[in-house]
Order: C-alpha cells, then structure tokens, then sequence
C-alpha cells in the first residue's frame, strides 16, 4: 500500500457545500473527490501543455464548446 | 518509487499445479525490457505461422500491434494512470494498464467514476486463442482482481469498465460475469463491458474460492 501523507484543508462554506454535493453524487468520500479532482486537474494540465484543446460536446446537439483555462 | 508487490498463485499447466508468482503495481523498465525481447519474437512466430496458414488478419490475435513501451511513456508520471503487471518464472507474464479518470456507464451506477482498464494483455505463451499449449493460466483474471480491488481501495466501491476485443468478450461477460453494454459506436464499436460493486463482490468472492 503506498504512503499516504495528512494535510488540514480550509475551505469556505461554499466550497465545502459543492465537497458535500459531490461526495454524495459521485458515492466518494470527500477525501476520495480531492484525490479525484488533483488526477483530473493533473490530465488536463498534461494535455493542454502538449497543445490540446479541452472540449465540451452536447450530446443531443453536437455542438461543441471549449473550455478555456487561463 | 518501488513497486508494491502481492504473491499470487497461477496454474503451472504443465504440471497441473499452482505455482506462486507476483503481482506488482507499476509496469516497470523490466516488464517492458520482457515484453520486447520476449514477447514479440514468440507473438512473432505466431503471426508467422498464422500468416503461412492464410489465416486473414481479422482472425489474428487482436491485440498484436499493442506497443507497451509508448503505451506506458505516454502516461508517465500522472496519477490518474496506473499500471499492474504479473511476474512468474522470473519473466513478464501480464500487462495492464488502467484509467481513474472515467465514470460509470450503466443507468444505476451513471456518473460514478470507475477504474476503467485501459489495456489488459497476457503473455503469448498463456494464451489459448493462440493454438498452442498454454504455460500459466490465471493472468488475465489475476490482473482484473487487482483492478476489483484497486477501485475499492479508491473508494469507487469496485466498479470496472472496460472495452473489449472480441476475442476476449466471452470471458469478461461469462468468466467474469461483468454487464454487456453492447458495441460503443464511438470506440471502434468493441463491445463495452462494466462490473457493478454487487458484481465485484460476486466476483471477489468466487476468485478467493478458486482453487489453482
């Protein structure tokens, strides 16, 4: 098992407010949703670096967004 | 960083019984220095002999172009991509590399993010498709364990998901008892397949039971 390393989190009441919904949504615990979002965050920060565009696609539609991250 | 590794047991088919081998939780240098020297000369010779018998390509084993050493360069260093491999005999014998980026598909589960299984391969030598004697049985099924329990250790409660090649459909759907999502138009129409946690604990509980 690798070594897991605790850290505190302060985080606003909003921001905690969206931690709960998604912990309930996605059947995480919360710790669970932070490590899931640092692997998401990592991806698209790797993808965007390598010269790719993050896009959004309406399924019904198909018309695509892209999501611009500054 | 080293590899956690498990002791696991395969069935040595030639001697009709278990041998104890390794489950590791990288594809490391050594797993892939295997898979060159290793398994693409005797994946070689197979194609070989399949070529001079007519087989058409279509027949041949699907996954003969999977190139492991890109396929690991490509996500190196990012944590939502993760690698197990299974050594016996001092050589590679199992390759699988999965995603935790992904979401559940079926309609009790949609949303709910998953270990998806990216590539699963075994060895040549283990494989029965193949037409000649299988050495290690046990490798594949091993590796999608070590996926079961990986998603639980996640807190993804066990959920898997996987595309499979044809040629491996009857065993996720029969062997493993994983759910048929039928042909994905959007990747190359390979039948998608998902273990539910009810699943995962059905299929858990039948591996522990399962004698070599």
């Amino acid at each position: 098992m690798t070594t897991k390393r605790t850290m505190t989190l302060n985080l606003t009441d909003a921001e905690m407010q969206v931690l709960d919904d998604l912990s309930q949504r996605k059947d995480l615990t919360k710790t669970a949703v932070i490590r899931q979002a640092l692997r998401l965050y990592q991806t698209v920060e790797a993808r965007i670096e390598r010269g790719e565009k993050l896009l959004f696609e309406n399924e019904a539609t198909k018309e695509k967004a892209e999501l611009m991250l500054l | 960083m080293t590899a956690d590794v498990s002791t696991i047991f395969l069935l040595d088919v030639a001697r009709g019984r278990g041998i104890e081998a390794e489950l590791r939780d990288a594809v490391e240098e050594a797993q892939l220095v295997d898979w060159q020297t290793q398994w693409q000369p005797a994946l070689m010779s197979v194609l070989q002999e399949l070529a001079r018998r007519g087989v058409p390509i279509a027949n041949w084993p699907q996954s003969w172009h999977w190139n492991w050493r890109e396929k690991t360069a490509q996500v190196k260093g990012l944590l939502a991509y993760r690698g197990f491999s299974v050594v016996c005999a001092g050589l590679t014998q199992g390759l699988m590399s999965i995603n935790l980026n992904k979401l559940a598909r079926i309609p009790a589960q949609r949303g709910k993010p998953l270990v998806y299984v990216d590539y699963l391969e075994v060895a040549p030598w283990n494989r029965a498709d193949l037409g000649q004697a299988v050495r290690y049985r046990g490798v594949g099924t091993a590796l999608l364990v070590a996926a079961a329990v990986l998603s639980r250790d996640e807190g993804f409660h066990g959920r898997i998901g996987l595309h499979s090649l044809p040629q491996a459909d009857d065993f996720y759907r029969d062997r493993c008892g994983m759910t048929d999502l039928g042909p994905d138009a959007d990747y190359q129409t390979l039948r998608y397949f998902e273990m539910t946690p009810d699943q995962v604990t059905v299929f858990l509980e039948g591996e522990s039971g399962h004698e070599v």
